[in-house]
This record gives structure tokens, sequence and C-alpha cells, in this order.
């Protein structure tokens, strides 16, 4: 679609998703989240609001984090996508952070995991020191209806300091 | 973490076996299913709250790029059966009602029309092009409004928009009142709120050549299974009566089966007087054509056309999927007429809308007490808007039954009364959400600060002189049901007492407000009925006993693995780790060797609960128990042939079957499998329906901590304690999960969540935008202390799923009010976001 | 909730661009980061014909320190805003916005230019385009115009860009030596919409006297706002109680907020005198350390 493909209603996108160089004909419309589900039947990427606030949509976009339903597949056209399917090993062992929520029971449902977990990768990769409470900030676009939170904050927290060391103590700090 | 500790699983937080294919992406939730041919729904939705339906002109829609039919409520109509309520109450008119809007529509969101289109885009496109008129009528948009006589009716046949009403007296309330020292009343209100778990509602109705599969995100799957059948087996007279005698053999089977049902029953059914019944076909006589018709209709059913269930991952529902839905319905009549599948995933503006809401009640209290804080009589006017349809199969009526037993909770009144009216508006549905009688404990709970404070004692002193302590049990609640000796409210009271600290929290609290700050605490102490006492049941309904039991199934497999096979349908509570966790440490094997199977109609045992009713841990955990407990007798039995030893002689040790002290003489439980098969002998198999055998209470105190911004009303929490007592837990982690997510949807309830409608049953919050789902920055770490009552019950597990719910509003709107008490601020109302704070302060005017 | 059919363009010059959305005009809308626009579609609450994606226009990505401005092309993500240090140094009030906006998730889509021609009075951008007297550049096959950021918002998501125009670039002068800034805002959830927030630059003079200031409201309004009777009661003053008193009382006095079912108007007039009044001592407390440390 770089070339000269002006005024479309279906495009032809090349990506590379989890690794694998993707190259289909889409229609414009399609969102980013629908292409994956639909047409790559990568479903480990939740629908969870379409509108943008929920994070249960939640992909790396070139390493950042995206909310996929609200962008439109042909946006990502030459980007490289990481979802949920791309962070264990091929042989099926879960990434750090994976296991991490598997050991702190992180999730009830877990329809909202694919958010969280893609949410919190990218602070293990950004590589920020952070308190309990800059992580409870950073994770507070995506929704958990089940955990009231905890879990997936100690899954998260426990990953991160096995990355990269203690989270900061605001804990002697005064309000 | 510690899955290879055979025989020592319950109790431990061992990791969940759901976990690793949800972390990878591969869970498979009804929006990932994709079968071939597969075509798509949209529902044309009511943009107004109360309308009559002139016309509905669908034809530019079916000639819309994709579409493969569509259906309005008339065409509809003639395809299924209405909805009827079966659980009729003595004084409950429930309307009958279809699929789609017909005549017309009664809330914002009615669904008026369907379209089917090979895309979910391109159905939605065509709704554009239906062309509906409208004559509006006069909404009914408050529950004040709904009470007025004059108002116009949702269902003239019920002549009223009071949909049931009903008063229940224990003892001489009249005389009590009139001689206590102080009486004092209350008008509590709670607001509309919405379960709102992070997966839709939804399902694939799949036809294949030999059978229908529906594929849903339901809490109850055989339940689901038959509303489907009754709805879309609609068929003309001649054609019923000629199945029905093709069909002679299962004619024949169903009378039997009809007859032992009644004869296993005979005692609860004799307690119905059918005064339900009879009034209901004195308002709506065509309620009776309407039940022959779908009785006859699903009876005449080809067996191979009963719809079969299958449930995969669900992403939440805290009560919302228990409810088969119009949606479905209409979804599975479309697929059927079309010969083709269909798949309907409901949008987040669809769920908010018309997903299903609850809690909008009010509690009018009284309470007589004495001098001494005692507390004499309660007496309690309750009102419930049900909104526009009732909940299938059942909703806010019989939801008031379980507050009328539980509102006295475990205090002492030697008189009770309450009054119920539940009521029709032009709103979305009350649905079930967590604790769906919940507002008894909060309006008493409050009620109770309310009276400390005007008696000048302290929030837990009353507590503690009214609740009953274990020197008094057992003793039976003035509404019923027995509390039993291991009903240790009181104990969590005085451990979270303790835990508080209140004193120290006073002198800093006063300290506090020296310099302009606004601390509070604020205690809730309720019990639960997880499953309750084998009393229960009759207490909240004559013949409530007939749907207790929860039926489980062990198998010995082939491959030496043990199936459990359950109807509950978990979504989030972890179920195939911890009914396996029993079922293991029954067996002597590792928790690899279990699998527990739910879900799918064809494979698991019948059953209408589902999960819901926080029925998983107690029933179904301890149904696990005895049906494992059973086969592991089977498999012992068979080994011991097989190793030629006495039964007394075998043992079951890390998975292996061995002759007592001799490891070595053991064999493994595919060997047995192996030797059942070849002697040509049935699979070793239990099936058990468990009662809860003394089944018993759940009980907590909850200690919320708030500090109150002054000048901007908003709250936060910087303490919130639970002390609970489930009996014994199964697996920690799993349960103080259950505990922190309830706890967590208590905060947005009084802080954050409001299903909002103007004056007018206008829908005014249909994104997350306007419906505020609390985030990480507002849910507090939540510190969870467990007491274990000692008992003697064989399977001492009770539920928890509900109560981190029931008691949070309690203790967060007392911890609100105490830290407003000096400024003369009584709180009724569970709806108090940061304009209602300063309103309530003084602050600001209140607004309109 | 699936995006309703349009015709797609992604033009890669400028000229080209400017020429399509001078073609289609009110049928066309112009996509870059989307975190606006795609919602309003998802709802179907608008329906454009054709979509303009800016995302390969060369030119449009300027992110930088200029002749006594800071410009951002149409381009530049919230993100990019927030991560580069120029900002933080040269135009503070904008860095001071971006925590307030939505999540860092939206941040890395959303831009800096999407957010002002959306011109939601709840959002941050516009108060802040309005506090630093920017200056909105659009051009359209007519010719560039520079407008000013008090004539550019004009109501409710409603702005002065004609339908053939594209916001290239918003250029926010360069703060001003010994000017203190605070973005403050009092919303229902993290991250959600402000019910209040006040965009707030100050600078006193060597005795302390208050010579420059701008306060820009937002959420209290059909779209973001100078409190100029606030400004006016606080300019040639120094920051006493007094002073701090009065220019609340101004703005509550000037305001005439909406109610929705977040916050009712006597909240919004209330609770924007509260954020004034703690923006306003924490400033003086800053200032009172500085002294003191200099003395």
């Amino acid at each position: 679609m770089s070339t000269n493909e002006i005024g479309s209603v279906s495009a032809a996108v090349s990506l590379t998703v989890n690794g694998t160089k993707v190259e289909r004909e889409v229609a414009v419309r399609t969102s980013l989240a629908d292409f994956l589900r639909e047409d790559l039947r990568l479903t480990g990427t939740h629908l969870g609001c379409e509108h943008g606030v929920c994070g249960a949509c939640t992909v790396l976009l070139d390493g950042a984090a995206v909310r996929s339903c609200l962008m439109l597949a042909v946006q990502a056209d030459g980007t490289v996508v990481t979802t949920i399917e791309g962070l264990a090993a091929p042989d099926g062992t879960l990434s750090p952070l994976q296991q991490s929520f598997m050991d702190h029971h992180g999730f009830q449902c877990a329809f909202c995991a694919p958010g969280f977990i893609l949410t919190a990768q990218t602070l293990i990769d950004r590589g920020q020191s952070l308190s309990r409470d800059d992580l409870r900030s950073e994770i507070s676009g995506n929704l958990c209806r089940c955990t009231g939170y905890a879990s997936i904050l100690d899954s998260i927290e426990a990953a991160i300091t096995d990355a990269l060391g203690p989270l900061i103590d605001t804990s002697g700090a005064s309000k | 973490m510690r899955a290879s500790l055979v025989g020592k699983l319950v109790g431990s937080s061992v990791t969940r076996k759901e976990d690793r294919r949800l972390l990878i992406g591969k869970g498979a939730y009804v929006a990932d299913v994709v079968v071939d041919g597969m075509v798509h729904a949209a529902f044309l939705r009511s943009p107004h709250p109360h309308a009559e339906i002139v016309r509905v002109d669908v034809a530019k829609a079916r000639r819309s790029p994709g579409v493969v039919a569509v259906y309005t409520g008339e065409e509809m109509k003639a395809k299924t059966n209405p909805f009827v309520n079966f659980a009729m109450l003595a004084g409950l008119y429930s309307p009958v009602f279809w699929p789609l809007a017909t005549d017309r529509v009664r809330m914002v969101g009615d669904p008026v029309a369907l379209v089917i289109a090979t895309s979910r885009a391109q159905a939605e496109d065509a709704l554009e092009h239906i062309d509906v008129e409208y004559r509006l009528l006069r909404p009914v948009g408050t529950m004040a409004a709904a009470l007025s006589p004059g108002s116009e009716q949702l269902w003239p046949k019920n002549g009223s928009n009071v949909v049931y009403e009903h008063t229940d007296t224990f003892g001489d309330v009249d005389a009590v009142f009139a001689s206590a020292e102080h009486v004092f009343t209350e008008r509590f209100s709670s607001h509309r709120q919405s379960n709102q778990p992070m997966e839709t509602r939804g399902c694939v109705a799949e036809v294949t050549p030999s059978e229908l599969v529906f594929h849903s995100a339901t809490q109850s799957a055989h339940s689901l299974r038959w509303i489907l059948a009754i709805g879309t087996s609609r068929a003309g007279a001649v054609d019923t009566l000629k199945a029905l005698k093709a069909n002679r053999v299962r004619l024949k089977s169903f009378g039997k089966s009809a007859k032992e049902f009644l004869t296993a029953n005979k005692d609860e059914l004799s307690k119905n007087d059918n005064a339900g019944m009879i009034h209901q076909v004195r308002r709506d006589p065509s309620t009776l054509r309407h039940i022959g018709r779908l009785f006859s209709n699903t009876l005449a059913l080809d067996a191979r056309r009963l719809p079969r269930v299958v449930a995969g991952d669900i992403g939440g529902a805290f009560g919302v999927k228990g409810h088969p839905s119009r949606e479905d319905v209409a979804v599975c009549a479309a697929a059927i007429d079309l010969g083709r599948s269909v798949k309907w995933i409901e949008d987040r503006v669809e769920h908010l809308t018309v997903g299903g809401t609850a809690r909008d009640e009010t509690i009018t209290m009284s309470m007589a007490v004495d001098n001494g804080g005692h507390i004499l009589g309660m007496r309690a006017d309750l009102v419930v808007d049900q909104g526009a349809y009732p909940a299938v199969p059942f909703g806010a009526p019989l939801f008031t039954r379980i507050m009328k037993v539980m509102m006295p909770g475990t205090y002492r009144p030697k008189a009770f009364e309450l009054r119920t009216r539940v009521v029709a508006t032009n709103k979305a549905h009350y649905v079930a959400y967590r604790g769906p009688w919940a507002n008894e404990t909060w309006a008493r709970e409050r009620m109770l600060d309310i009276v400390a404070r005007r008696l000048g004692m302290s929030a837990v002193e009353i507590r503690l002189r009214n609740m009953y302590g274990p020197d008094e049990l057992p003793v039976k609640m003035i509404t019923g049901p027995t509390l039993d000796v291991e009903m240790s409210a009181k104990a969590t009271l005085e451990r979270a007492n303790a835990l508080a600290d209140v004193d120290v929290f006073r002198t800093a609290q006063a300290q506090a407000r020296e310099s302009g700050r606004l601390l509070g605490v604020g205690f809730a102490t309720f019990h639960e009925a997880a499953p309750g006492p084998p009393d229960y049941a009759d207490a909240l309904l004559p013949g409530g006993g007939m749907i207790s039991s929860e039926p489980i199934r062990t198998v010995l497999e082939a491959d030496g693995q043990v199936s459990v096979f359950t109807q509950q349908v978990p979504h989030g509570q972890s179920h195939e780790t911890t009914f396996a966790q029993v079922a293991a440490d029954e067996l002597g094997v590792p928790l690899e060797q279990i699998t527990v199977v739910f879900g799918d109609t064809n494979r698991t045992p019948f059953g209408l609960m589902g999960t819901g009713g926080s029925r998983g841990g107690p029933m179904a955990g301890g149904g696990s128990m005895f049906a494992a407990r059973d086969l592991r007798k089977q498999i012992i039995d068979q080994a011991a042939g097989l190793l030629e030893a006495a039964v007394d002689d075998v043992e079951i040790t890390d998975g292996t079957i061995h002759v007592a002290g001799v490891p070595a003489r053991g064999i493994s439980f595919a060997d047995v499998a192996g030797a059942v098969r070849r002697e040509g002998k049935a699979e070793l198999a239990s099936s058990v329906s468990y009662d809860g055998g003394r089944g018993g209470w759940v009980q907590a105190t909850h200690v919320c901590f708030v500090e109150i911004d002054a000048d901007t009303g908003m709250v936060s929490i910087p303490r919130y304690v639970v002390v609970e007592d489930c009996g014994d837990l199964i697996n920690p982690a799993v349960v103080d999960g259950q505990i922190r997510g309830g706890v967590a949807q208590g905060v947005g309830s009084v802080l954050y969540e409001k299903v909002a409608y103007d004056a007018e049953a206008n829908f005014q919050s249909s994104t997350f935008i306007d419906y505020l789902i609390p985030t990480a920055t507002e849910i507090p770490a939540v510190e969870i202390h467990h007491l274990q009552t000692p008992s003697d019950k064989p399977a001492n597990f009770r539920g928890v799923g509900e109560g981190g719910m029931i008691g949070a509003p309690a203790a967060i709107t007392n911890a609100i009010e105490d830290a407003l008490a000096h400024l003369g601020v009584t709180v009724t109302e569970q709806y108090l976001p940061p304009t209602r704070i300063l309103e309530l302060m003084g602050v600001i005017a209140r607004s309109a | 909730m699936k995006f309703p059919g349009f015709v797609y363009h992604r033009p890669t010059s400028l000229d080209e661009a400017v020429e399509l959305i001078g073609r289609l005009g009110g049928d066309a809308k112009v996509l870059a980061g989307g975190q606006s626009l795609l919602p309003v579609m998802a709802l179907r609450l608008g329906q454009p014909e054709h979509l303009v994606d800016i995302s390969r226009v060369s030119g449009l990505d300027v992110l930088a320190h200029d002749d006594g401005v800071v410009r951002v092309g149409a381009r530049v993500t919230h993100a990019q805003v927030e991560d580069a240090p120029m900002v933080r140094r040269y135009a503070p009030l904008l860095a001071d916005a971006m925590p307030w906006i939505a999540h860092r998730t939206v941040r890395n889509r959303g831009t800096v230019c999407g957010s002002l021609a959306h011109g939601d009075p709840a959002a941050e951008l516009p108060a802040i385009a309005l506090a630093l007297d920017a200056s909105l550049v659009a051009r359209s096959v007519r010719g560039e115009r520079i407008i000013a950021a008090r004539d550019f918002f004009e109501g409710f998501l409603t702005t002065s860009l004609a339908p053939d125009e594209l916001l290239c670039e918003v250029r926010f002068p360069v703060v001003a030596p010994g000017t203190v800034t605070l973005v403050s805002e009092v919303s229902r959830r993290h991250g959600d919409y402000a019910m209040v927030g006040l965009a707030a630059s100050l600078r006193l003079d060597g005795a302390g006297s208050i010579d420059d200031v701008a306060l820009a409201l937002f959420a209290v309004g059909s779209t973001a706002v100078r409190a100029t009777k606030a400004e006016d009661a606080l300019r040639g003053r120094t920051l006493t109680p007094d002073t701090i008193a009065t220019a609340v009382a101004a703005l509550r006095e000037e305001l005439d907020p909406p109610g929705d079912n977040h916050a009712s108007p006597a909240y919004r007039r209330h609770v924007a005198g509260v954020v004034l009044a703690r923006t306003l001592q924490g400033f003086a407390a800053d200032a009172a350390a500085i002294s003191g440390d200099a003395a």
C-alpha cells in the first residue's frame, strides 16, 4: 500500500507478527484486533470494549503497548507486532512474566490477561525503576473485574524484581 | 508451586491447572469459536425507553451488502415460544414476553430486529437501514413513578407497575415496637449497578448435520439448554401431536421421570399451594395456553434436536451469565431457521445497555431498641426496581426471598417484618449480581451504626451486644434457618476489632480533624448461606429444598487418569484446580492425574444450578470428595483382586496402588482400568448427588478505613481488613482472590459505578467512559485473616464467591459516615461520588 | 461495534495530503493516531466517508526547539513529547500535562495535534495551548494560516479549522526564565477525563510580585477557558493567602460549568477553586523555599 493505492476500501498489508512475516489483503475498516483475531486466528488478543478503555486488546507495536481496537490493520503496515502468543518460547516454556503470573495466581477468568501481560512486559523492557504505586499507575489503563488487582501487582512486581531488582520502597515516605 | 505434594493438596495454594492455556493466549472463549459457514448477528435496539412499535420496515436492510436474513419481532415471535416464569410466587405477576419486542419497546436497548450477515460489520451496517416507526409512551423512569397509581403501565394485564407484593412477619412486631424505648427509622437507597465482566455475553449456534451445538458463555449450561429447547421448539398443533405420537417412547420415559420426580419431592411439592400460579393466571389467562404449548412443543422435540450447550473458557460473569437471554433464543432460532451457524458476540455498549443491571433498591428500615442498645425488633419496607422484563429463569422476586431470610443477620431481634414490592420500570432488566441479596446486609449494618451513634455506643459494641455468640448455638434465626455451632460471625467481629485497634484510630482521627483531615472507620458483619444449613432452603420458599443437591461423577479413564464431571461452569473460580485438589487427595494421586470436565451438556451430569450462589466449593467440592472416595473404594476392590491381597491391605501412595507396607507390590491406575476393560466390566465410575451434608454458614467482618479529602470529596481507602471463616480452605490463593475481587466490586459500587438513567429512563452510561470500573489505582490492598472454626463436618468447605461484595458496601459507607459524623451527616445512599460527598458535607448545594 | 465503511487514503507528501483534504472537504477526516477519532467511529457517532491517514506524510514529525518556540508536528505522539527532555526544559507545562493524558498505551498512539484538532473541552492539551498562547499552523491548498490558540477553540468539539485545512504543527512559546508551571486535575479515576483541570503558569519578579500568569481550565465549559478574572486578581500581586483567596473567589465567579454524571456544576465550580488554591499555595511554598535557599 505504500506505493499508490490511494483511495482504497481494501489494502495489502505487510507486517511481522510474533516473528513471522505476514502479508494479507484487508478491508481498510478492519481493526488491528480483528485482523489478528480473525485473519491470523491469533485469538489470544481479546476485545473487551472496542472503544479504547479496557486494555484487553493491548499488543506491542514496534515494542510499544497500543490498543489494537483503536487502530486499523492498515495502520500497522510495516510494523512489528507482538501478541500474547508471541511471548512463550516455541517449546511452550512460559516467559518469566507469564510464569510469575502462574506462580502468584495472577488472574481468575484471565480475559484481561493478554493486555496486562503485554503492558507489564513493556515495563520490564523499559527498565525504569518503579514503586508499587508507580506500578498501579502504569497498569491503570487495563481493567480487571475479577482480582481486585493485588495478585496482578504481585505477579508483575515479582517479575520486575527478578529482571531489574526490587521496586522502589516508598513505604517509609510520608503522605 | 507444590503441585506434586500428593495427599496434601487441600489447603495448599497450588498453581492453577487452567493457567497455562490462559497465559499463552490459547484459552477458548466463545468469541474465539469459528465454525464452517458461520454468519453473524446484530440486534437493532430501541432508542426509546417506552414506545409502541407502529411499523418496522426491513426491506432496505434485506438488500444491504452481506445480509443473509432480517427478522422483525413478529417474524421471530412466529418461530419461538415466549419466556414464561415457572417459579411462581404467591403475589407475583410475571409477564409473558418474546425474544424480540413485538408490540412495544419497554427499555432503551430492547431488541426490535435481528440482522444476520456474513460479517458483524455488515450486520451493523444493515441495522442503519431498518426503519422503525414508534409512538412514544410515557416512560416510567423512577421507582416513585412506578409506585404511583397514575403511571403508564408496562404490563397492562397486571393492572399496576407493582409486579410482586408480599409481607412476611415473624414474631409480634407491633407489640415489640409499641413497647420499645426507641424506634429509629431510615430510608436507604442503592443505585443501579452492573456486573460488567470483561467478556460480554455471546454465543455461536453451530448447525451441524447431526446436531445443534450452542457454544455459549453461560454459567449454567443445562438450564440454558432447556430454555433454548423451549424457546425454539415452536411448532403447530398438528405437527406437535404427530411428533408426540411418533415419540411414544420418549413420552413414556418422560412420564416415568416425572413420576419419579414427583414421588421423590412429594414433601417439598406439597408445601406449595399453587397460589402463585392462580395469581398469575388470573391476570393473564394466556399463560396457561403458552405453558401448554411450549411444554408439548418441547416434549415433541426430537431428542436429537435438543440443543447441546458447550461452554469453554468464560471471561467472568458474577451472575449475569446465569440468565439465559432473549438474544440467545433469537440467535438459536435464526440458526435453526436458516440451517446455518450464527455467531453473536455482544459488544460493550450492548452489554452496558441491556446486559443486565442490579441492586436498584430502597429499604426503609426501623429498629426498635431499648436503652441498652438491644435490638428488640426490625421492620423493613423493601422496593426493588426489576426494570422492564423479569430475568430468566428467575430474578428480583426470588432474591427478595433471600433478603427476607438474611436481613436479621446473626443478631437476635424478637420480631421482624418485611414488606416487599417489586416494580417494573423502563430500565434494563435486573439480574443476579454477586450476592444479589446483599442490600439486606448493607441496610442492616448501616442502620446499626446509626442506632449506635444515636445511643452513644460504638459500632462494635452494638454488634457484640446483639450478635449470637458460640454459647448460644445452635439457635434458629427468627426467619427460620439454624445457626449451627460453627457459626462464628461474632468471632470474626472480635478478631477484626482487635486488628483494627479502634482506640488508637480514634486518637488519630481526632488529631486529623484538628488539621482538617477526615478519617473514618467502618465495620460490617454478615453471614451467608453458602450452602446454608439443611433448613435454609425451606425458609426461602415453600418447597425450596428441591433444587439443592449437586451432581458429581468421577470416572477412572482407560489411561489411568481420573475425570471429575461437574455441571458447574467455572468462569474464573479455578474449579479445574480446586475440585482436582479435593479429588486427588481422596484418591492419593497427584493433581496432574485429575481432569475436571465441565461445560458440555452431552458430557456433564444434569443440574440446573450451574455456577452461582457460592456453591462451587461447598457443593461441588464436597461432591468431588465423596465421588472420589467412592471411586477409590472401587479401585481398591478391583486392585485387591489383581494384587491378590485383602481389600483392607491395599492402599494408594503417590498414585501407586500397592499392598500396605510393600510399595514394590504395586500397580498403576491404568493397570486397574485395563483389567476392568479386559474383564468386560463397566468402567469404574461413581455418581453422587451431594446434598451439602450439614451445610453451614460462611461469615466475615469487614473493616474499612477511609480518608476523605474535605475539599474535593475524593475518598481513599488506606486500609481494608477482612476476617472471614469459610471452614477449610481448599486453595488459599483462590479463596483470597475471590474475597479481594468481591471487595473491589464493592468499592466500585460505592465510589465509582452507577448505571445512569435520567428521570425519563433515557440511558446515560453506555460506555466505559461513563460506567467506571475501578482500576489498580482505586482498589486498596486488602488484608485477609482466616478463622477456621473446628468442625467434624466431613466436607468442611463453604463458599466465598460472593461474600467480598456483600460486606464491602456496608463497611465502606459506614466508614464514610464515621469520617463525616461530626458534621451531622447520616449516610443513607450507597452511591457516594465526590459530588455527593461535598453535598452531604454542606460544602456545595445539592444538584437537582 | 465495528467501524463503518470508509475510503482510506495515505498520502506521503504534505501537498498531496492538503490537496486530498481540500478535494474531499467535509467528507474526510484526518487520521493520525486515531485515539479520539476511532472510538467515535466505533460507536458510530461519526461516519466519515474518507479517512486521510497522515502517518506517512513527510515533514510532520518535527519535534524541535526552534527560534523561541517548541514545534510539535502533526505526527508527534504524546509519548514522544513525554520522553523528550527538550520539552521538559523549554515547555515544562506541556511536559506536565503528559502523565495526565489517558494512559501510556493511548499516549503511544495519540498525537498532540490530533487532540487539539479534536478540541475536547475535558482534554488537557487545549488548555495547555491556551495557557501558553500557542500558535497552530494550518495548511490548505489556499496556503498556510497561523491561528492563535485563543481563536482556535470555538465550541464543544469544534475548532476554527476549515474543512479543507490540515493542522500541521503547533508551536509553544519557550518558557521565560523564572516561570513555574503545574497541571493539576481532579478526576474520578486515574487516567479519566478531568472533572476539573487547571494548567497554570506563573512568573514572579525579583520582588516576589506576579508579573505574568496564565490560568487555563478544562472540563468546566464547552471549551477550555482562560480564567481572565482570576489572572487579573493575581497579576502584580504577591502570593499571599489573601491574594490566593481573592483569585479563587474571582475564578468561582467567572466560571459557569456544566453538570454531568461525574460531577455537578456546583462541584466543578467549587473544586476549580480548590485546585487553583492548591496550585498557588504550592507555587508560594516553592518560592519561599527558593528565597529561603538563597538567603
